[in-house]
C-alpha cells in the first residue's frame, strides 16, 4: 500500500442537461478512498449516490473535475481503455444481482475471466472462488432464474471477484434479500475486506451501514459527512 | 475453444426458437427462389445450347444474292453451278460435301391443302445426314421422306401419297409416296436442313419436276472436326470468291451466340425476380435482429457495465444472425434441391443438364447469398447494441 490513494475525486462536478434545465447531480465533490476501506455511500433518493457510483464504476466521466482511480484520470482513458479498466480493476454487485440470464451459474462466473484471457477458465478459478463465497456446488449448472435471491448475490459476488479487482462496487447489494440473507450476503463482504479489498457499499439501511469503517453522507450531490 | 459470445447466440436463438425459425424461413425462400430460379435459367440455356451446338459442325453455302453490274447481263441460273460445286468439295477436302435442290411448293394430302419446302436429294446422301424414326429412306423414283410437322398435321403414315403442286383441275399433279418419316427436329438442325416441315424427295426427281439439273439451291460441308470451321470456310471462300462474290457462307455459331445471350439475360431477369424475395427475408431478419436487441437491452447494459468490449457485443449480434443464416440456408439448399429439380424437370421437361456444375452451383451460391443477407441484416442491430449507454441499458426493464 502506498501513499496515494486509490480513489480520487478532485473537485469532481457532473451535470445533466434535461429539458427541464441543468441538473447537477455532483457538486463540487473532493473525496479520497484509500486501498483497504471499506466504506459506506448513504444519502436519500436524488442526493447523487447512483451518479457517485456510476463514477465510481468507471461508467461515467465528470463534466468538470478530475477522478484518478489506480492512479489513471479516467476521463483522458479512451472508451476500450475503460471498459479494460470495468472489467480488470472494479467487481460490481448489484441490488438486481444482474446475472446474464442465458447463461448458467458457473458460466457467470466464468464470463469476466473469458472476457481477459480470451479463453475458457481451465484452472478451476470459477468454481475456487464460487466455492469462497459458499455457492452450492450442485447448483452451478443452473441458470439465474432457477436460484433463490441469496444465490444469485454469491454468484453476483463470485462474478465480481473471480478477475481479482482492487475494488468492489456494491449497490445496495441486500436491498433485494431477506434480513437474514441480507447479514449472511455482508459477512461475506466483510471477509473480502480483511482479504485486503476496498469495498464501496451504497446502502439506505444504517443497519447495514454499521458494517463499513466509513461512511460518506450526499446530499444534494454535495458530501456533508465523511 | 468455443466462443463464449457464439454460446450466448446460440441460446438466444433457441431461447426464441419460434421466433428465429419464422425469420429463417425468410431465408429458406430466398435461398430456394435464387437457386431454383438459377439453376432453370441455366438448364434451358444448357439444353438450347446443346440443341443448337448439334449443328455447328455444318457449312451452309447459298449462291449471293444476284447484282446486276452495269452494262452486264444478270446471269440467267441462280444457283451453284456443277463447277462451283467441284471447287467447293476441293476446298473442302476430307469433308463431306453434299449439294441440295430445294423450293417452297403446295401439295395436297387427300383433301388437305399445304405448303412446305421440297428437298432434292441424292438418295445416298440421305442416310449419312438424317435419322429416320419410321419407315425407310428413298429407294424408289417417287418414294418421299416427310419431316415430323407435316407428318403429325396431316396424318401421314408410310404410304400415304402426296400430289406435288398447285391444284389445277387441267394438270394432273405428280403424286409421291411417303416411305419414310423423320424425328421432330426442334430449333436442332443437326443435318442442315430445316427438317421438320419438308418433304425430301431424290434429287432425280427433284430435277424433273422442277429442272436446274446442274444447278443447286444450297450445298452443305459437314464438318468432321469443328475446329476446323473457320479453316475450310476460308479455304471455300478463297476458291470459289475468288474474282467476286457469289456464294455466301455461313453457319449457325452466330446464331447460338445471340440465342445464348437472350437466355443469359432470361435468367438474370428470372434471377433478379428471385432476389426480390430475398429482400423481404433480409427485411424480416432485420426486425428479428431489431427486437432481440430491443429484449435484450438490460443484458446488454449487464455485458458493458461488467467490462464487455464493444466489438464483443457486436460480434455475439453478428453471430446470432449469422446461425439464422445457416439455419435458413441449410434448410433452403435442400430444399432447392427438391424444389429445382422439380422446378426444372416440370418447366423444361429434361433433367439431364441438373447435376452439372454449371446449374448445381447456384445452390451454394444461394446459400451463400443468403447467409450474406443475414449478416448485412445484422449489421445495424449489431451495431446499434454495442452502442449502447451501459448506465442507461442496465437501468430499462
Amino acid at each position: 500500500m502506498n501513499g496515494t490513494p486509490l480513489i480520487q475525486f478532485a473537485d469532481v462536478s457532473k451535470v445533466y442537461h434535461l429539458e427541464s434545465g441543468d441538473l447537477t447531480a455532483l457538486n463540487h465533490i473532493t473525496l479520497d478512498i484509500n486501498e483497504g476501506e471499506f466504506v459506506a455511500l448513504m444519502g436519500p433518493s436524488g442526493s447523487g449516490k447512483s451518479t457517485m457510483m456510476n463514477q465510481l464504476g468507471i461508467l461515467d466521466i465528470p463534466t468538470t473535475g478530475e477522478i484518478f482511480i489506480a492512479g489513471k484520470n479516467v476521463a483522458k482513458m479512451t472508451n476500450l481503455e475503460r471498459t479494460h479498466m470495468r472489467r480488470d480493476v472494479i467487481g460490481y454487485v448489484f441490488q438486481k444481482f444482474y446475472l446474464i440470464p442465458l447463461l448458467s451459474a458457473y458460466e457467470n462466473v466464468e464470463y469476466p475471466l473469458i472476457l481477459k484471457y480470451k479463453k475458457r477458465d481451465i484452472a478451476g478459478r470459477a468454481t475456487a472462488v464460487l466455492r469462497s463465497v459458499g455457492f452450492d456446488e450442485n447448483m452451478s449448472a443452473h441458470r439465474p432464474n432457477q436460484l433463490s435471491g441469496g444465490q444469485q448475490q454469491r454468484v453476483a459476488i463470485a462474478r465480481a471477484l473471480v478477475n481479482d479487482p482492487k475494488i468492489l462496487l456494491c449497490d445496495e447489494p441486500t436491498g433485494n434479500l431477506d434480513r437474514k440473507t441480507g447479514f449472511q450476503i455482508m459477512d461475506i463482504l466483510v471477509d473480502l475486506n480483511k482479504q485486503g479489498k476496498t469495498v464501496i457499499l451504497v446502502t439506505h439501511d444504517p443497519k447495514i451501514a454499521e458494517y463499513a469503517h466509513r461512511t460518506i453522507q450526499l446530499e444534494d450531490g454535495r458530501v456533508v459527512e465523511s | 475453444m468455443r466462443d463464449i459470445f457464439f454460446d450466448l447466440s446460440v441460446r438466444s436463438v433457441r431461447l426464441n426458437f419460434l421466433r428465429s425459425l419464422l425469420a429463417s424461413i425468410g431465408i429458406v425462400i430466398g435461398v430456394v427462389a435464387i437457386s431454383s430460379m438459377g439453376m432453370l435459367g441455366t438448364n434451358m440455356q444448357l439444353m438450347v445450347k446443346d440443341q443448337l451446338t448439334t449443328g455447328i459442325n455444318i457449312i451452309t453455302i447459298t449462291p449471293d444474292v444476284v447484282r446486276a453490274e452495269p452494262g452486264s447481263s444478270v446471269s440467267s441460273v441462280s444457283g451453284i453451278t456443277d463447277i462451283q460445286l467441284r471447287e467447293i468439295r476441293d476446298a473442302a477436302g476430307v469433308n463431306e460435301v453434299i449439294p441440295i435442290d430445294r423450293t417452297n411448293t403446295q401439295f395436297s394430302i387427300g383433301s388437305n391443302d399445304g405448303r412446305g419446302s421440297i428437298y432434292g436429294l441424292d438418295p445416298a446422301d440421305i442416310k449419312n445426314i438424317m435419322n429416320i424414326s419410321e419407315g425407310s429412306t428413298l429407294r424408289g423414283e417417287s418414294d418421299a421422306i416427310v419431316g415430323a410437322t407435316i407428318a403429325s398435321r396431316f396424318d401421314v403414315k408410310i404410304g400415304t401419297r402426296i400430289k406435288i403442286g398447285e391444284p389445277n383441275i387441267s394438270v394432273t399433279r405428280p403424286v409421291i409416296r411417303v416411305v419414310g418419316i423423320l424425328p421432330a427436329a426442334g430449333l436442332s438442325t443437326s443435318n442442315g436442313i430445316n427438317s421438320d416441315n419438308a418433304i425430301i424427295v431424290s434429287d432425280t426427281w427433284y430435277t424433273g419436276q422442277f429442272g436446274g439439273g446442274n444447278v443447286y439451291d444450297q450445298v452443305n460441308v459437314y464438318l468432321k472436326d469443328v475446329g476446323t470451321l473457320t479453316e475450310v470456310e476460308d479455304a471455300i471462300d478463297k476458291k470459289v470468291n475468288r474474282n467476286k462474290d457469289v456464294v455466301r457462307i455461313s453457319d449457325s455459331s452466330s446464331r447460338i451466340t445471340s440465342i445464348s445471350s437472350t437466355l443469359s439475360s432470361l435468367t438474370m431477369f428470372i434471377l433478379a425476380i428471385g432476389s426480390i424475395s430475398l429482400l423481404v427475408a433480409a427485411t424480416s431478419i432485420f426486425n428479428v435482429m431489431m427486437m432481440s436487441v430491443s429484449e435484450r437491452v438490460q443484458e446488454i447494459g449487464i455485458l458493458l457495465s461488467i467490462g464487455t468490449e464493444k466489438g464483443e457485443i457486436r460480434r455475439m449480434f453478428l453471430y446470432e444472425a449469422l446461425i439464422l443464416g445457416i439455419i435458413g440456408a441449410g434448410i433452403g439448399g435442400i430444399m432447392s434441391i427438391i424444389i429445382g429439380y422439380s422446378v426444372v424437370s416440370a418447366m423444361i421437361g429434361n433433367t439431364a443438364y441438373f447435376f452439372l456444375p454449371e446449374s448445381i452451383v447456384y445452390i451454394p451460391a444461394g446459400m451463400i447469398i443468403g447467409m450474406i443477407v443475414c449478416i448485412v441484416s445484422g449489421l445495424y442491430p449489431a451495431w446499434r447494441a454495442s452502442n449502447m449507454d451501459p448506465i442507461d441499458a442496465l437501468r430499462s426493464e
